[in-house]
């Protein structure tokens, strides 16, 4: 799709993802035809509403999907190797080692019933065939390095004995102990609180620059995008609505929801805030055309009946609006965005 | 020690405490948990009070003191100059009527067996303010107030989104008329650009009713914006005090300021530009808390006097109060 993508640089590339769930009340339609790329090194942000396909095509790109899940693509390539066609027991092999990820929530998703060491020497013995005693020893170095004081102790502690700032540096040890070339981190501060969310986001850019990991960075906090990622991807009801460089994003939007996220945000000036009205699409039944079509302050008859593709409108800046259509721009005139 | 306004108070707490006992055993001695110690502040009618601090600092459990969910441990809580700590229940019923809560979960506060006309009109029945046929007409009123549809009236809680849920949830705390309203974390549970929909909702009733507002939040965004004073609160204790700007331009505590910090701006340039203040270590247990002053543990100026000494608060100016020994 752009010629980024083709050089050597590229770590994992996405192209045309579909993703959906069968139900009761028919197909759900959660991710409907993206694609992603990421280079060695990069921070990548993707940003969106619940429900806007966010955390589903990562979890596509893992194969960590529900049974009544049905997932089409392309091609998904990692380091230039296929995963679309990968069998569930060769996906183990990069899951937790070449791809790790952290999940939201630190209270969940650490196994309750088992120590902190064994959750972080498992994937160590499973995957760089390390024998007990190395592993634990492996354990308590990462357990340092993620800033858990005592580990040794800690080692032989579950995780219910740990706060929620704690637990999260649990995950975080478990996600890198094996040296993956891309993390992928869910919402990793959402549950926490701003001071322990400061000390989480240093310690994953301190550990991104010293492992030399890629990185992607799942969040509805435009805050903590601004603060970590050098490129935003923007997604809503499934779609992405624009990509491009931080900056880009922030400065010179291209996409009216993207603009309207950033409107939303109160700007200290006890200015009324100015909210997007309605609700997001119902994934069962998606508008066809422009998801955003009934939210948009900009919406024309066309938004409403199709789709608009993603177009150039900057050095690596795309967007899918229909205000950049050459043809509308010369019937509207241009439209100031931001 | 005690902050008043020359404005007429709406709600005014003085030294209140709420402690919670905890079990350790039996024939043991119960932990104490001191979940509000020694608060005092009030609130000026038709103003709004952000109260903000990490979660387990004891800003929920003060508005719940405030609305009598809890019963103090000590302190008093005047409601406009009445003395309202030591009401009982029927007494308290007269006062509820005008001191409504919005709830954190829109998910979870409302009764999924209800329809939205019964949600509403609950508390219009069970205290009795209108009857018959008048109680459906206020409730369509109060809907519109929201900016719900009149069709929503017979739907239940799952159909509706997080954002029109907590709509119902105001319209369910104006069903009893209220002047005074405890919004505890109302957006935390909410998209970003569905919160903008709900506090543009809430400043709206404000200026149409005069609504008084205790704003429990750690969007410290959001409460810049629509508060007129700020608390601060750490372990229990409110460590500053002061009207919105002040406190926001001029903050003192050396809390506020890592709390403040910590906060990432939405704007690269500020974010690159920030010097982010990152606290070690988490926050100390409110279980039989030592001697001193709660924030030192964490304190990058902690002195001597810090360890053995709580600092009250102090009034720095008519717009500012701050705890710490660092100002005196």
């Amino acid at each position: 799709m752009s010629d980024t993508n083709t050089d050597n640089n590229v770590l994992l590339d996405v192209k045309n993802l579909y993703t959906g769930f069968t139900t009761d009340d028919g197909l759900v339609k959660a991710v409907r035809g993206i694609s992603i790329h990421v280079n060695q090194g990069e921070s990548l942000g993707i940003v969106g509403e619940s429900g806007c396909g966010k955390s589903v095509s990562m979890l596509s790109i893992m194969h960590l999907l529900a049974d009544n899940a049905i997932l089409k693509a392309d091609a998904v390539t990692f380091g230039g190797e296929d995963l679309l066609h990968k069998s569930v027991k060769e996906m183990r092999k990069y899951q937790g080692n070449e791809i790790s990820m952290i999940f939201q929530d630190p209270m969940t998703s650490l196994n309750p019933l088992f120590t902190i060491g064994e959750q972080i020497t498992n994937p160590l013995m499973r995957h760089k065939k390390m024998g007990k005693r190395a592993a634990l020893e492996k354990a308590a170095q990462v357990l340092d390095q993620v800033g858990i004081p005592d580990p040794q102790k800690r080692l032989k502690q579950y995780p219910h004995e740990l706060s929620g700032g704690m637990r999260q540096r649990v995950m975080i040890a478990i996600a890198i102990c094996c040296d993956p070339r891309l993390l992928i981190a869910d919402e990793p501060t959402t549950a926490l609180d701003v001071t322990i969310q400061a000390q989480i986001l240093e310690l994953m850019q301190k550990m991104k620059e010293e492992y030399k990991m890629s990185l992607i960075l799942i969040t509805h906090d435009l805050g903590v995008i601004a603060s970590m990622c050098s490129r935003v991807v923007v997604m809503y009801g499934g779609l992405i609505m624009e990509e491009g460089p931080l900056r880009d994003i922030f400065y010179r939007t291209g996409h009216p929801y993207t603009l309207g996220l950033l409107e939303s945000i109160p700007k200290h000036d006890k200015q009324r805030l100015v909210p997007i009205y309605g609700t997001p699409p119902d994934l069962l039944n998606p508008p066809k055309g422009c998801p955003f079509a009934a939210r948009c302050k900009f919406a024309m008859k066309l938004c409403q009946e199709h789709l608009p593709q993603l177009t150039e409108i900057g050095e690596g800046h795309r967007s899918a609006c229909w205000l950049h259509n050459p043809s509308v721009k010369a019937k509207r005139g241009e439209v100031k965005l931001s | 020690m005690s902050i008043s306004s020359t404005k007429e108070n709406c709600l005014e707490i003085q030294n209140l405490k709420k402690y919670f006992e905890i079990k350790a055993g039996f024939l043991k001695k119960p932990n104490i948990l001191k979940a509000v110690d020694d608060v005092s502040f009030s609130i000026a009618r038709g103003e709004t009070m952000g109260l903000v601090g990490e979660s387990g600092c004891g800003k929920t459990t003060i508005g719940r003191t405030v609305l009598k969910l809890y019963e103090p441990t000590d302190g008093k809580i005047l409601y406009c100059g009445e003395d309202i700590t030591n009401l009982d229940d029927k007494q308290m019923i007269s006062y509820r009527k005008k001191i409504q809560m919005i709830f954190q979960d829109p998910y979870t506060s409302l009764d999924p067996r209800m329809n939205v006309a019964h949600i509403i009109a609950e508390p219009i029945r069970f205290m009795h303010l209108m009857e018959g046929k008048d109680i459906m007409d206020r409730v369509r009123e109060l809907v519109e107030l929201v900016g719900l549809k009149q069709d929503h009236l017979n739907r239940y809680p799952h159909e509706f989104s997080g954002g029109q849920r907590q709509r119902i949830g105001i319209a369910r705390a104006l069903a009893a008329e209220p002047e005074f309203i405890v919004c505890d974390e109302p957006i935390s549970a909410l998209d970003v650009s569905i919160q903008a929909q709900i506090i543009n909702i809430l400043e709206d009733l404000q200026s149409k009713f005069n609504f008084t507002y205790l704003f429990i939040s750690h969007d410290l965004a959001m409460v810049r914006h629509i508060s007129n004073q700020v608390g601060v609160m750490y372990l229990g204790n409110l460590v500053e005090y002061a009207e919105v700007e002040e406190l926001y331009e001029n903050m003192m505590h050396p809390y506020t300021k890592a709390l403040i910090s910590a906060e990432p701006a939405a704007d690269p340039d500020k974010a690159e530009a920030s010097q982010r203040i990152v606290l070690q270590g988490d926050v100390p247990s409110p279980i039989n808390p030592a001697p001193g002053c709660p924030f030192r543990s964490r304190c990058q100026y902690a002195k001597e006097i810090c360890g053995s000494v709580k600092s009250d608060l102090k009034k720095i100016n008519d717009k500012h109060y701050v705890a710490c020994h660092l100002f005196e």
